[in-house]
């Protein structure tokens, strides 16, 4: 069972951001349970976890980061996508910067990963808030020009993705859920 | 939140419609109508019709005239936005979009510029179950355009059904079944919106195999 967490204010935002990482679950043959950003979560009683994004005006999630904090307590997988991306990075004591990012770029692999291809790829990016530089709790494994596009948690599996791999990289979804 | 629709009048922006209606309140519909069929960025949708479809549903419209290049595009939807705000006070746009990156990062671009809230609720739909969907649930849907092989002249003004899916479904291998892409458009002349149907009463095939246009001369509203 895949704990799919939404951060969308809105419902029919899910259709957009969580609709399209439910069906890649289930195609990979997993069942999935679906819990809001501000609803009180186990996150232990599931082996991976899934934090997806949402629309480009919606920061209602930065407002319940605290609930996610006893991640770095959680002994299995979590993926952040875009705002789950922006989540695990607060959790672990990052600032985010100001960047505008909409549409398809070219992500530069730096660092040999489980994820993604080495060399480079193109994504799809739709966020207003990314890193720029990381701490050293997290470390960087892929750029879009000078901002931090995909991140390790050290000593964790927990990966963050600043553009949407739904759109154009299916795949990274897949191997996370493969781990 | 109040929201305006991107409207063309075909199957994926009426079926946007219904789920911006079943969550959100919806405002009015917006349409753009290009010069020509080669728009970037819009569909060539006949605006008497779509402006019936409007009175079908009982849901104000905006239409204007956009160019077809990107920019003269852009800045109509700019133009036509800012009137859905000033006029009905919207705070959203909803669109059809479904795969395309080219045309859902421009229209993500423009509601972040306005201050509008940008949803896409067909995002990376499986065509094949969106077109089943709007079967299920009760569109009247008429094919208008057919742009390309294999699709032949034959299919304008049949129904979208599920024996139609069926034959979308098998040419996957050869076009987009959702004709997201223009392979083909689509007219609807009732949803479960919609109060009255529009009822075609005069209208013409014109082009050629693979490549012509069902031309609605004239249509009206009956009741359901």
């Amino acid at each position: 069972m895949i704990l799919v967490v939404s951060t969308c204010r809105f419902p029919l935002s899910e259709e957009e951001f969580v609709r399209p990482i439910l069906e890649l679950v289930e195609r990979a043959g997993h069942r999935y349970r679906v819990r809001r950003y501000y609803e009180e979560v186990e996150f232990e009683e599931y082996p991976k976890v899934i934090v997806c994004g949402t629309a480009l005006r919606d920061l209602d999630y930065l407002n319940y980061v605290e609930s996610f904090r006893r991640l770095v307590e959680y002994d299995g997988d979590v993926l952040g996508i875009c705002a789950g991306y922006q989540i695990l990075a607060i959790v672990y004591g990052n600032s985010l910067s100001e960047v505008e990012k909409i549409g398809v770029r070219r992500v530069k692999v730096i660092k040999r990963n489980p994820l993604t291809i080495e060399g480079e790829f193109y994504a799809y990016f739709l966020h207003v808030y990314a890193l720029k530089e990381v701490n050293e709790r997290l470390e960087a494994l892929a750029l879009q020009d000078d901002e931090i596009a995909m991140f390790k948690v050290v000593g964790k599996d927990f990966y963050g993705v600043s553009f949407h791999p739904e759109v154009l990289n299916r795949e990274i979804v897949e191997r996370f859920l493969l781990l | 939140m109040r929201v305006c629709v991107l409207y063309s009048g075909g199957k994926d922006s009426n079926l946007a419609l219904l789920k911006a209606w079943e969550k959100l309140e919806v405002g009015c519909l917006v349409t753009l109508i290009p010069e020509s069929e080669d728009s970037y960025l819009f569909h060539y949708p006949n605006v008497s019709l779509v402006e019936l479809q409007s009175e079908a549903l009982g849901i104000p419209l905006i239409a204007d005239s956009s160019p077809d290049d990107e920019e003269g595009s852009l800045k109509a939807l700019y133009r036509v936005l800012r009137k859905a705000m000033e006029v009905y006070g919207i705070e959203g746009v909803v669109t059809g979009a479904i795969r395309s990156t080219y045309q859902a990062s421009r229209f993500q671009k423009v509601c972040w510029d306005l201050g509008l809230w940008c949803f896409n609720p067909l995002w990376l739909r499986d065509e094949i179950s969106l077109l089943r969907e709007v079967v299920r649930r009760g569109f009247e849907v008429v094919f208008t355009r057919v742009a390309g092989y294999p699709l032949r002249k034959s299919l304008l003004g049949v129904r979208l059904d599920e024996s139609t899916v069926g034959m979308l479904e098998s040419l996957k291998h050869y076009l987009n079944p959702s004709g997201e892409g223009g392979e083909y458009e689509t007219l609807v002349l009732d949803m479960p919106l919609f109060k009255k149907r529009l009822r075609i009463l005069e209208s013409e095939v014109v082009g050629v195999d693979y490549d012509a246009t069902l031309i609605i001369r004239r249509a009206e509203l009956i009741g359901k």
